[in-house]
């Protein structure tokens, strides 16, 4: 009975959180100052948003001034109101109000392909609908010092609905060999805890970790989808280079000043629409924005004793959602399941299947990443388990790869020789056959304001997430369960 | 004299009858538990393990792969339904197999043995690093590979990192990497012998890791030919020695 009021509730409670609705989209060059703490509306309730070094002035800040030649700056892709990245809600109000002309929608990749009619709505449609940028990436890839990395594997283009893959002037056999994937943009906050757990041998492939450039100390590879980037600053220079397409590298007071203001923003869910407020004495330790800053970083939380996001059992006895987000935090700690043919879980000596729990892998505590350097095929973008086409016949806006491993090269550890991939993931940075559709994981945080989900935006939303992992692992969750997983991300 | 010499192969002869080589599809049996890891060869189930975590001696096959046994039978009672195998080694076959894909259920009267560590989180802490010995002088390491593999995993990176940590303390006038590749002798009489190339691979791969660890002075060699397989030490066959000299 209680479980049919709060339905009837849902639409009330929503339509009411929502006549105050808090949504603010910065444009580059808008010079305003960002208080400390601040507070954004979400569908699930609100985000807190905290500035750990105090306001922000972003005039002339080179986070929030265009730095290249499209209008575009860092914040156009990292807005606090979306958790310091970007949803797809979000992009498509966008495109509403401003006729398509916002910077975000630049043509080199804010748009399908860069050679696609930059007017029309459908040549945007990947970042319209499932906020994915196109991320060009040379091939094959090159070492830092401009050399070729060994290549274990050929690519051919199966599937190019984009056009960019066979085109003539950006695609795989263009003058300058170019893959094109579309991957979501990570958050730009809570990054003490993504630069942690940083060793010198990397334990899923036996090798060096990578180093950072400027310190010369090993780094977590935990930053980007394929961990190409080492560092907040490599980063930095990269995206202002590609992104904002400048024609210079930025000076090193303003990478510093980025680097610095990225390092102090803190985004968590304060607030949940039937939950109330999150952060509350005697609450779970790991809610809310504050506790981010003030934790430890670099801290495993795949035990028992001092879990990934804490303790909520004294929410077990509360009200009806609080209860429902206590159970999903114990789901996503103890729930087991078969983990089976996920490479660099299985493959890294744990043995194939694995009988964990969700935390066996997303084992950081506060962000739920994973510790060592977190790359791993979980299935999103390999055949058969990708999370699409279905069929042939499916249409789908993402591009599918051939991968052919060389007979000399170890195979895939799960699909062999030959993988039909839609995005190969940390292969196209490493040139490794057994990184294929292996995508370093990102932190939990924030979710419920930066829909969608997975690094292709497949899952529309959480409980899509859910669905994908219990089809997956076969994880037989029930719909009770599957409810109170959803909910328990939904607070993060 | 003679009766010495004689003993002598009476218990080579035991000991290569007791010696198990072999090339099987793993299965794996849920439990109560953790689940335990077993392979049948000639009409006999043995048991090789059960899940633990990255730091546990034993890790286990891998399901859509065959595994390479190279065990003796144990003393004592069945585990988990197989003969205990002790010592033991296993590699996981790099090609898929997709026949090798028996997962059986939990059954009354089948535990596993007890576990460190169950099926959930973890209730101890990881311990990653083994504690430092002291050693003194001329030191050999040995870093253990996986039949075939050039894979360093989570043991053989203890192994690099405690040759890596005595170099830097005693500031080494030279480290000398030596790589190999082994032949395994199966029960069958059949011998694998490891692929071409994988002695200076290993080697390569040990030294990289070194130097990138900050060890200086360190030169890199292999032996380019298979060492012979006798059947029951060929898995120590199959490293990369680090020898480090003050």
């Amino acid at each position: 009975m209680h479980r049919y009021l709060i339905v009837l509730a849902f639409p009330l409670a929503l339509a009411a959180q929502y006549q105050g609705l808090r949504n603010v989209w910065i444009e580059p060059g808008s010079k305003e100052t960002i208080p400390a703490t601040d507070q954004f509306d979400n569908p699930n309730g609100s985000l807190g948003v905290i500035q750990a070094s105090g306001p922000v002035d972003t005039n002339g800040h080179p986070f929030f001034t265009p730095l290249g030649t499209n209008g575009r700056a860092c914040v156009n892709c990292h807005q606090p109101t979306y958790g310091m990245s970007v949803s797809a809600a979000g992009l498509r109000e966008r495109w509403q109000a401003t006729d398509g002309k916002d910077p975000v929608f630049a043509a080199f990749d804010g748009s399908n392909c860069p050679d696609l009619p930059q007017d029309q709505e459908s040549s945007h449609s990947l970042l319209l609908h499932r906020g994915l940028f196109r991320i060009p990436l040379p091939w094959p890839p090159r070492n830092p010092d401009g050399t070729l990395k060994p290549v274990e594997f050929s690519i051919e283009v199966v599937r190019d609905p984009t056009g960019c893959n066979t085109s003539r002037e950006y695609g795989l056999n263009s003058a300058h060999p170019m893959v094109s994937v579309y991957r979501r943009p990570r958050p730009a906050a809570n990054l003490k805890y993504v630069l942690s757990g940083a060793q010198p041998i990397v334990l899923k492939t036996g090798m060096l970790a990578d180093r950072d450039p400027e310190t010369g100390k090993f780094v977590s590879m935990n930053l980007m989808a394929d961990a190409r980037e080492p560092s907040l600053m490599t980063q930095a220079i990269n995206a202002i280079l590609g992104h904002e397409e400048a024609r210079k590298e930025p000076t090193p007071k303003q990478l510093e000043t980025i680097v610095a203001f990225e390092s102090q923003v803190y985004a968590a869910q304060v607030e949940h629409i039937f939950a109330g407020q999150l952060v509350l004495p005697g609450g779970p330790m790991s809610l809310g924005p504050a506790a981010l800053r003030d934790r430890r970083a670099g801290v495993l939380g795949d035990n028992s004793y001092d879990p990934v996001f804490g303790l909520f059992d004294s929410w077990k006895e509360k009200d009806y959602y609080r209860a429902s987000i206590a159970r999903g935090a114990d789901i996503f700690m103890f729930r087991q399941f078969w983990l089976r043919d996920a490479t660099h879980i299985n493959s890294i000596g744990l043995g194939n299947p694995l009988k964990r729990t969700c935390a066996t892998c997303h084992n950081a505590q506060m962000t739920g990443q994973d510790l060592s350097a977190g790359w791993v095929d979980v299935g999103t973008t390999n055949f058969p388990t990708w999370t699409e086409p279905a069929t042939w016949a499916e249409t789908s806006e993402l591009p599918v790869f051939k991968i052919t491993c060389s007979k000399d090269a170890d195979p895939h550890p799960y699909l062999g020789r030959v993988i039909y991939t839609t995005d190969p993931g940390r292969a196209l940075i490493s040139g490794r056959c057994v990184d294929v559709g292996s995508i370093v994981m990102q932190q939990f945080r924030g979710l419920s304001a930066r829909a969608p989900y997975f690094s292709n935006g497949s899952a529309r939303n959480l409980r899509e997430v859910v669905d994908f992992y219990d089809r997956r692992f076969d994880m037989k969750l029930s719909e009770t369960e599957k409810d109170d997983l959803v909910n328990f991300l939904g607070v993060l | 004299m003679r009766s010495a010499w004689s003993l002598g192969l009476l218990l080579a002869t035991a000991a290569i009858a007791q010696q198990r080589n072999f090339l099987a599809c793993p299965i794996v049996r849920d439990t109560k538990t953790v689940p335990c890891f077993l392979a049948e060869y000639q009409g006999e189930l043995y048991y090789l393990g059960i899940q633990q975590d990255i730091t546990a001696e034993f890790h286990p096959p891998q399901l859509k792969h065959e595994v390479l046994v190279e065990g003796r039978v144990a003393e004592g009672p069945r585990v988990c339904g197989g003969i205990p195998l002790k010592p033991l080694s296993i590699s996981v076959v790099k090609e898929v197999n997709l026949a090798c894909d028996t997962l059986l259920p939990a059954e009354p009267g089948i535990d596993a043995p007890p576990a460190p560590r169950g099926p959930g989180p973890s209730s101890r802490p990881l311990v990653l690093e083994r504690p430092a010995e002291t050693r003194n002088g001329k030191q050999e390491f040995t870093v253990h590979f996986a039949f075939n593999d050039d894979y360093v995993e989570f043991h053989a990176i203890q192994a690099v990192n405690q040759a890596a940590a005595y170099a830097k303390k005693i500031g080494a006038s030279a480290v000398k990497v030596t790589g190999y590749r082994a032949t395994t002798l199966l029960s069958n009489g059949t011998s694998l012998v490891e692929k071409a190339g994988l002695a200076e691979k290993r080697a390569q791969e040990v030294a990289t890791l070194l130097r990138g660890s900050g060890v200086a002075s360190v030169s890199a060699d292999w032996k380019a030919d298979a060492e012979p397989g006798d059947g029951q030490t060929d898995p120590s066959r199959r490293r990369v020695t680090i020898v480090v000299t003050p």
